[in-house]
Formats: C-alpha cells, sequence, structure tokens
C-alpha cells in the first residue's frame, strides 16, 4: 500500500459492505456477507445501532479455510437456501469479502443458482470490504431503484411509445390542470445511521417535510418497509439527503422521470431554501442542489470534514443564519453539484493534515481531532460511520437542533474537546 | 460478438493455434480480438510482432486505475487486436486474481464496445486450477469453451479436467463446451485416443493439425504460419480449424 493510502492517527469509514447492510436492514431481505466472521461481523457490534432491539435477517457465512482452499462453493449456496427457506425473505443479496474477492467467487453464478432454486431475487454486490460503506450503501439504495420499485398500474395500462421515455412520469401533483394541489409527494432517499445515527433525525426530516405541505411516500431506508418503497414511483420529488442516495435518485429520474433535489433540512433558512426547491422540482421537473448554495464570506475559518451533502448542508445553513465562511473537507466520494469551489475532496491523512494548517474551527467526527494543529477549535460532531459506537449517544439531531449546535460553532471559546 | 475460450495442457501449442485462427479469421475480414489468459504474456506475439507489449497487470501495478484502453492493446496483424494480462511476479501474488483483475479493467475501460469484434479469443494458461482460470468461461466471457489436446495422455488427462470443470459450471450459466482441437504429436493411436476422450466427454473432435516443421519455421520469423507462409498446407489447415471453430461456437 502506498504511504499515501496509509492511516496512521485516525479512524477509517465503515466498509462498503456495511453501507449495503445499513441500508438495507429494515427492507426485509437477507443479507449474507461471505466471510470467515473476523471484522466483517464488527458490523453488528459496532457499527450498526439496531442491531440489538430491531430483527434483521443478516448473517455471516462462516467460510473456513477449508472451504476456500477446495472451493467448496455448494456450501454457501446450501446454507443460503436453508435459512431462505426458514425465513422467507424477500430477497437475497450476496456480499463479497476480500477472502472470496481473492479466491475469484462468482457471486453472479451463485446467486443465479439459488434463486433458480428459492424463487427469490438474489443480488450479487460488488463490495470487497476494501472500500467505504457510501460505495455499498449506494449500490444497495440504486439495487431498490432499479429493482423494487413497481412501475404503477397506470403506466403499465397506457403503454410506452419510444424507448428513451422513462416508464413512468409522476403527474407533477403541484400543478395539475392548472390548480396547485395543496401535497407534493416526496421519497427521501439516503438515510442510515451511519450518517444520521439513530437520534430522531429521521422522523425530524419526515416532519419538516410534512411540515412544508408534502406527503412522504417513503424514506429510504429508515422508517419505511418494502412494500412503501415499492410504491416510490408516485412521487413528486426525490430528497436525497446523503451521497449515498444519489445514484438512487438518478435511477427513478431514469425510469420515472422523478427530479430531485439534493440536501439536508438543517436551519430555518435552509429548510426554507429545500421547500422552495422541492415545490419548483416539481413544478419545472429539474433537479437542485440545495446544500451548495453557500453564502460567501470574506473570512473562511471554520472548515467541516465529512459526507458531503451532509458536511455542505451544514456549512450552507451556518453561513446563511450566522454569515460564518466554511468550507467542507470531504474524505469520502461525492458528485458534482454538492460542494464548492473552495471545498476539498481529500484522499488521504496526510493530505487532510495539511490542508487544516492555520484552520482556525474544524467541525469533525471527534476521531478526527489528532490531525488538528494544536490551538484549534475543535468542535465535535460524531460520525457513525467513522467512529461506530464511540460517540453514538452525543450524536446530535440538527435537523431538530441547528441552533443549538450552531451557537456552540458561533462562540468564541478557545478549544473544545471531544465529547 | 462471439467469444471463444481456448485451453489445454501447457506447451500443447494453444497460442500458436489460437493466433493462427485468429490471423485465418482476420483474413476472411473478421475483426478479432486476442486476449492472452497467462502470466507468460506471449500469447499474441506473432500477431503484433513487437517482442513485448504492455500487460494489463503491468499497467494496473503502474497506474493503477489510470489506464486508456489503447496503452491495454497492441493492433497486429490484419488488425487483430492483441491483449496480454499478464501476472504476479513469477513465484509469489496470484495469477488467477490477476486474470480476474485484468479481465474486468478490460471491460470496465469498454473493450468490448469500442472494438466491437467480430470474435474475441481468450487463450487460457494450462488447466483450471482456480477460480481465476475459470473466469474467461464465466457468464458475459466466453460463450463456447474448445480444448487443445494431442495423444499424449497427460494432454488427455488435462483435457479431460477442464472437461469436468466446464460440465461442474453448466447451471450457473457458464460457457458450453464447444469441442476438442487435436494438435497430432504423432504418437500411436493419438486419432482413437482423442475421439475416445471426446466420446467419453460428450463432444466432437472440431479440427485436426498435423504436426509440421512449417510451425517452428513460422515461429523462427516471429510470424504466424498463415503470415509467413500464406501457401503452405498447415496454413490451410489453420484455415480449415478456424472456420471449423467459429461455425461451432455459434451453434446453440
Amino acid at each position: 500500500m502506498p504511504m499515501k493510502e496509509a492511516v496512521s492517527c485516525i479512524s477509517t469509514y465503515s466498509a462498503d459492505t456495511f453501507g449495503v447492510c445499513s441500508a438495507l436492514f429494515e427492507l426485509g431481505g437477507m443479507i449474507v456477507i461471505h466471510d470467515p466472521s473476523g471484522c466483517n461481523s464488527t458490523y453488528t457490534t459496532h457499527d450498526e445501532p439496531r442491531w440489538y432491539d430491531t430483527d434483521s435477517l443478516i448473517f455471516i457465512s462462516g467460510l473456513t479455510e477449508t472451504d476456500a482452499v477446495l472451493g467448496n462453493e455448494e456450501k454457501l449456496a446450501d446454507d443460503v437456501l436453508t435459512a431462505a427457506a426458514d425465513f422467507s425473505p424477500a430477497f437475497i443479496v450476496l456480499l463479497c469479502t476480500p477472502v472470496p474477492l481473492m479466491m475469484g467467487t462468482d457471486f453472479a453464478a451463485i446467486g443465479r443458482l439459488i434463486e433458480a432454486q428459492a424463487g427469490i431475487p438474489v443480488f450479487a454486490a460488488p463490495t470487497n470490504s476494501m472500500d467505504t460503506y457510501d460505495a455499498g450503501a449506494s449500490w444497495a439504495f440504486e439495487l431498490l431503484a432499479k429493482y423494487m420499485v413497481k412501475t404503477p398500474a397506470e403506466a403499465l395500462r397506457t403503454g410506452f411509445c419510444c424507448t428513451w421515455q422513462p416508464e413512468f412520469a409522476s403527474c407533477g401533483s403541484v400543478v395539475s390542470q392548472g390548480q396547485e394541489k395543496k401535497t407534493i409527494g416526496v421519497n427521501v432517499i439516503g438515510l442510515t445511521p451511519l450518517d444520521f445515527a439513530v437520534n430522531g433525525s429521521d422522523l425530524s426530516i419526515r416532519e419538516f417535510l410534512e411540515g412544508c405541505g408534502c406527503t412522504v411516500i417513503s424514506s429510504w431506508a429508515m422508517g419505511s418497509t418494502l412494500a412503501e418503497i415499492e410504491q416510490a414511483a408516485a412521487a413528486d420529488v426525490n430528497l436525497v439527503v446523503s451521497y449515498s442516495g444519489l445514484a438512487a435518485a438518478k435511477e427513478l429520474q431514469r425510469r420515472f422521470g422523478t427530479p430531485y433535489v439534493v440536501g439536508v433540512p438543517l436551519g430555518r433558512s435552509l429548510q426554507g431554501g429545500i421547500a422552495m426547491d422541492i415545490r419548483m422540482a416539481a413544478a419545472a421537473k429539474q433537479n437542485r442542489y440545495t446544500c451548495a448554495k453557500r453564502v460567501g464570506s470574506a473570512e473562511e475559518d471554520i472548515v467541516i470534514i465529512g459526507e458531503s451533502v451532509y458536511a455542505a448542508s451544514l456549512a450552507a445553513a451556518l453561513s446563511h443564519e450566522y454569515g460564518c465562511g466554511v468550507r467542507v473537507f470531504c474524505p469520502l466520494k461525492t458528485a458534482d453539484g454538492i460542494l464548492t469551489g473552495r471545498d476539498r475532496v481529500v484522499a488521504s491523512e496526510g493530505e487532510l493534515k495539511a490542508l487544516l494548517a492555520g484552520v482556525r474551527t474544524v467541525i469533525a467526527d471527534p476521531l478526527y481531532q489528532p490531525l488538528c494543529p494544536a490551538g484549534t477549535r475543535f468542535i465535535p460532531l460524531g460520525h457513525e460511520a467513522f467512529s461506530g459506537r464511540l460517540y453514538q449517544e452525543s450524536i446530535p439531531n440538527l435537523i431538530d437542533h441547528f441552533d443549538t449546535f450552531a451557537r456552540k460553532v458561533t462562540e468564541r471559546k478557545d478549544t473544545y474537546g471531544a465529547e | 460478438m462471439i467469444k471463444i475460450a481456448v485451453y489445454g495442457k501447457g506447451g500443447i501449442g494453444k497460442s500458436t493455434t489460437v493466433s493462427n485462427m485468429s490471423a485465418a479469421l482476420a483474413d476472411q475480414g473478421l475483426k478479432v480480438m486476442q486476449i492472452g489468459c497467462d502470466p507468460k504474456a506471449d500469447s499474441t506475439v506473432s500477431l503484433h510482432g513487437r517482442g513485448t507489449i504492455p500487460t494489463v497487470l503491468d499497467l494496473i501495478r503502474k497506474k493503477k486505475h489510470d489506464i486508456l484502453l489503447e496503452e491495454m492493446t497492441a493492433v497486429g496483424y490484419h488488425g487483430v487486436v492483441c491483449v496480454e494480462a499478464g501476472g504476479p511476479l513469477p513465484g509469489m501474488g496470484c495469477a488467477g486474481r490477476g486474470i480476474i483483475a485484468a479481465l474486468e479493467m478490460l471491460g470496465a475501460k469498454g473493450a468490448y464496445d469500442v472494438y466491437r469484434p467480430d470474435v474475441v479469443f481468450y487463450d487460457v494458461l494450462g488447466d483450471v486450477v482456480c477460480g481465476g482460470f475459470s473466469m474467461p468461461m464465466r457468464s458475459g466471457y466466453a460463450d463456447k469453451v474448445f480444448i487443445v489436446t494431442s495423444g499424449e495422455n497427460m494432454a488427455l488427462h488435462a483435457a479431460a479436467n477442464i472437461a469436468v470443470a466446464v460440465e461442474n459450471f453448466k447451471n450457473r450459466g457458464y460457457a458450453q463446451l464447444g469441442g476438442l482441437i487435436l494438435n497430432r504429436r504423432n504418437v500411436r493411436q493419438e486419432d482413437e485416443k482423442v475421439q475416445e476422450l471426446a466420446q467419453d466427454i460428450h463432444t466432437s473432435v472440431v479440427g485436426v493439425l498435423n504436426r509440421s516443421a512449417t510451425v517452428t519455421d513460422a515461429e523462427e520469423t516471429g510470424k504466424t504460419v498463415i503470415e509467413a507462409f500464406p501457401d503452405s498446407a498447415m496454413a490451410g489447415e489453420y484455415r480449415r480449424l478456424a472456420n471449423a471453430v467459429y461455425e461451432a461456437a455459434q451453434k446453440g
């Protein structure tokens, strides 16, 4: 491994396998991690706060050295078939990890075999446990958008005239036959505890949307059943609340013409912007990146390190309501339109450390603090995908409590320690 | 697009046979791609005539994912697109995993969409010794597997093993067995032995190549027989074989 990728002071993000598990946890599918039950088991103990009070069909295959050496792939298929017969999952996902990756296990072929015998859809995730959680969660949400969301019966009756047309276009209920309706159907896409913890953020987003005249069709994937997600084509707009939700939103736009709005509703000003953008997106069928609408400031002295949509939304909210000059340093994947010109995508610990030299205030997960030079104001904002359960209890619900957090940011104290 | 994987015991003449088939089909106006799946990286040497070309794994080693498709390919005799998967350092790493990584990289860079070949040959190292070497016969890769063998016992044994692998994978949607190619070494009862194997594994002998000094003469020139001695009897044998394999590969 080149030194550029080495991590010596800070943590690493949850793996792509965990991203898949977290995204699909509540949907009644059976997720099988093909692994000896080593590091990948820490998903349940460290990265999944719902594990101890919510049932979910997440399994480790218990791959042994003998199975690996002898190529006993039938054992995986047989075990999955047995478990599928016992639990009747809605779908099955097979997750690749480093050992089967090196063996070249053909999950797609094993999946076809299981699917043919069990009569349950089987999907092979292109994971390797070495990529970050956002890649896995993104794949999982896109899978839902591609294969689980049903084409409305209305579209099936009318049929299609051109192959390039979406399968179905939601009628844009904000403007229907010249009369404005009061409700807009919205799917919230990209919610996992890895980004939002289990602190009520998902419910707060739902309440915010209902408060501004929207109807939440489905919430991907906290607080919705698979049956609700299957009806997602009825929405007028998709609200993307993390990078992980973007690929699914694009797929829903391809299939149904549904536009999307990107941003987390933090603070009154950004909430107003998102509410307005949802209405405009529904009316014009155009996407809006509300999280990128930041008010510039000559004095940019605050840096947020974190997931791009959440961090950009927090930066936008702070800039709008408190006039803060904020930049985002994103150590994860992102996409065009989320970050602004002075933000940075950082590829390594060394690069991040160099960038933080001279920065006066840093908002980040507490495990980033060792990279900050002495004297930097450090404001902890736990991120479960980075620190697991360490700071789980103190991760705030900023949808409801943005002002409390913002006051902490704008106070001029010298240093904040990790909570 | 017809995709064909050619397996067989090490040293049986797979690369020579595949390269001559590529050249013969290219002569007929077909767009051919030949992918060498062997760490030695010498499958396409008689087609491109450059001695060595950068292998896909060499490029991955040097440039990770920042590789252009053109860097992985060399255009050889009559437009044959030549690729060498390459491998790890001798005695180290995992050659099977290397084949997977190389073929995935080729796919990721759009090799099949950009070149749009009519025929793709995967020239695969020896036996199906691990998951990596079954990659060329997996769904999305070869449609048919052909096995080169002589009447020598070890070659027949290797061919039988490969046929078992193809049979084991039949419920996975992998490539089907297209047939045997007999590359004569002039051992006793050679034809009978190979016919017997063909019956045992429920396939047929699609073509026969005689032992000929023309093959080694062409090798000396660094070219295929088709290019170096186009009017020779051996060139005729390769043309007949190429047509037979191409035809057999298209059967359902």
